[in-house]
């Protein structure tokens, strides 16, 4: 549950960097609806690899994992799992 | 009230914001109004194809389940019948040369490689979907652009002649314009829930292309469809709306370019010289010269006069600004009719107030595809633990090296007109172009963006200013041709200053 709002505020932070104040929901589309750039994008890689361990030259790289929230941790479970 | 009274004056209706439209364009006659109006749009904007597309997009509205079926289907008959994106010229001229009859010979020669191409292309796509773990299927696009290039390159250097010589120049000429669509496909089948190969088809130069020859996957591949699809009758009417609202607005961008053209160039098309004429109109023009023609003069040795090398230079870039978004965001609302929300292909550039920021606006799905095929892919992989350093590679790794690439598998011709040798060597402007543009991107990314409103109203007019005459100089450079060598262009760049002149 931390792990989901923490990564909650920091799509917030992102979208708040460029103006955006709109909410998502869980299952928003933040990346193919435009509202994240490929800029936004790095930064949440970088995010999930520093904080999470998540190794994405091990897994594969595709942009839909870190569309919404609900897929980015889905990430985050897969890299979990995978450190256990 | 002024930020109301701002958002009052609109250019172009929001026709996607009324209710009563959204609910019209739902029913059987409101669709038909539809079709109807964007094909009538596609016509005033200069689309000849204007009939066909709207019976498609006719199709695509009433029977919206069948969208994607339908989109292969639209896209097999673009193929047979207005196949414009193949090098047909290309073609004609190896066969010419290796003494081979223009006919229908070449035309099935072309369709079984195009044939073979694409039954390969379905194995490499079951191989990855099958072996993930292979080498192979770790980077198919790598392999793809990879075998290609060296296609290329046989074919370039390779002493052959007669019937072999033109089925390789016929293998390159069909392969080279669906290098990225295949790629977004290769993408899409690394994922276990992607499109089955009839889908896919669809995806490869789509119908929506229209006229367009460019090799850039405008709605990338099936994945990003997938994404965007309009999921209720609602969100189709939406959808649909927004494209007419788009092709109302690239009709504007039509009739300022015309204007522009006219007033700057003394480019007047034919119907508008006979229509002034008739009717006793004088055009003023300032007849300035295009970019070309100043470089041709700087080639012979007579450098234009310097407010004319100028306003040669800021005439290209406010043409590019006003013919880009055209081109690209026809097709987008081609794709937007086709019940498909994506996003425009070139969104308020002169907004940008970061180098970074101005590409990713001006030419969204270029950029795109070189952040996913060349950017991530280094990204993730290298200089993991140095921010500033993997950030770098990165980005030269896709605005130089992805972009030097692109270009040189789209103009594939030169290798065949000019011997590979002289093909590469001649691309010393575009990689120039292309370093000048990595490093600048680089830069612009390391110093990060703001959010606009967190930026002073001059600050935002000095940063945009900035990043148009970055923009502006660098468009000298920016050069695709093979004629004019590295030196004719800084020439052409030291005689903008007054001291070096």
């Amino acid at each position: 549950m931390n792990e989901r709002h923490a990564v909650r505020t920091f799509l917030l932070n992102l979208l708040q960097r460029t103006g955006d104040r709109d909410g998502f929901v869980d299952s928003d589309s933040l990346v193919m609806s435009g509202r994240l750039d490929s800029v936004d994008t790095l930064d949440l890689v970088m995010f999930l690899e520093e904080k999470y361990g998540v190794d994405f030259a091990q897994r594969g790289f595709d942009m839909n994992d870190l569309d919404s929230l609900d897929s980015i941790m889905a990430v985050i479970g897969g890299a979990i799992q995978a450190s256990i | 009230m002024l930020a109301t009274a701002k958002n009052s004056i609109r250019v172009v209706p929001q026709l996607d914001r009324c209710p009563r439209l959204a609910a019209l364009v739902q029913t059987p006659a409101g669709k038909i109004a539809a079709a109807l109006a964007f094909a009538v749009l596609l016509l005033l904007n200069g689309e000849t194809r204007y009939l066909e597309l709207g019976a498609f997009i006719l199709a695509m509205s009433f029977f919206p389940r069948y969208r994607r079926l339908l989109l292969s289907g639209a896209t097999l008959y673009w193929l047979i019948l207005h196949p414009n994106w193949i090098r047909q010229g290309l073609i004609r001229k190896v066969a010419a040369v290796e003494g081979y009859a223009d006919g229908w010979g070449l035309v099935l020669a072309a369709a079984m490689a195009l044939c073979a191409v694409l039954c390969a292309l379905g194995w490499l796509l079951r191989f990855v979907a099958m072996r993930r773990d292979h080498v192979i299927a770790r980077r198919p696009v790598l392999v793809m652009v990879a075998a290609f290039l060296c296609l290329l390159v046989a074919a370039g250097i390779l002493p052959l002649h007669g019937a072999a010589r033109v089925a390789l120049w016929i293998l390159v000429a069909v392969t080279g314009p669906y290098l990225w669509f295949f790629a977004y496909a290769l993408g899409d089948y690394a994922s276990p829930s992607h499109d089955p190969y009839r889908l896919q088809v669809g995806t490869f130069f789509p119908f929506w292309m229209g006229s367009s020859v460019s090799p850039t996957p405008m709605g990338k591949g099936a994945a990003y469809l997938r994404k965007v699809e309009a999921r209720t009758p609602k969100d189709l009417a939406v959808v649909q709306l927004k494209a007419i609202k788009l092709l109302l607005w690239i009709l504007v961008l039509n009739l300022m370019l015309m204007v522009f053209r006219a007033v700057v160039y003394g480019a007047v098309s034919p119907a508008a010289a006979d229509f002034c004429r008739v009717h006793g109109f004088h055009v003023f023009s300032l007849h300035v010269p295009t970019l070309g023609a100043a470089l041709e003069q700087t080639a012979a040795g007579h450098s234009p006069r310097l407010a004319m090398a100028w306003a040669g230079v800021v005439a290209h870039f406010l043409d590019g600004v006003l013919s880009v978004p055209i081109a690209g965001n026809m097709v987008v609302a081609c794709v937007r009719m086709a019940g498909f929300h994506i996003l425009r292909n070139t969104y308020k550039p002169l907004y940008a107030t970061t180098v970074a920021e101005f590409w990713n606006r001006f030419y969204y799905y270029f950029k795109e595809l070189l952040v996913e095929f060349f950017f991530f892919p280094t990204y993730i992989r290298y200089f993991k633990h140095n921010r500033r350093l993997r950030l770098a590679v990165a980005t030269l790794a896709a605005a130089t090296l992805g972009n030097l690439v692109y270009h040189f598998c789209r103009d594939s011709d030169y290798v065949f007109y000019l011997g590979l040798w002289r093909a590469v060597a001649g691309f010393q402007v575009y990689a120039f172009y292309a370093l000048v543009l990595g490093l600048a991107i680089s830069i612009s990314q390391w110093r990060g963006k703001h959010a606009p409103e967190s930026l002073p109203f001059y600050r935002r007019v000095i940063s945009s200013a900035g990043v148009i005459g970055f923009y502006c100089l660098l468009e000298i450079f920016d050069y695709e041709g093979r004629n004019h060598s590295l030196r004719t262009h800084l020439a052409f760049f030291g005689s903008l200053c007054p001291v070096a002149r």
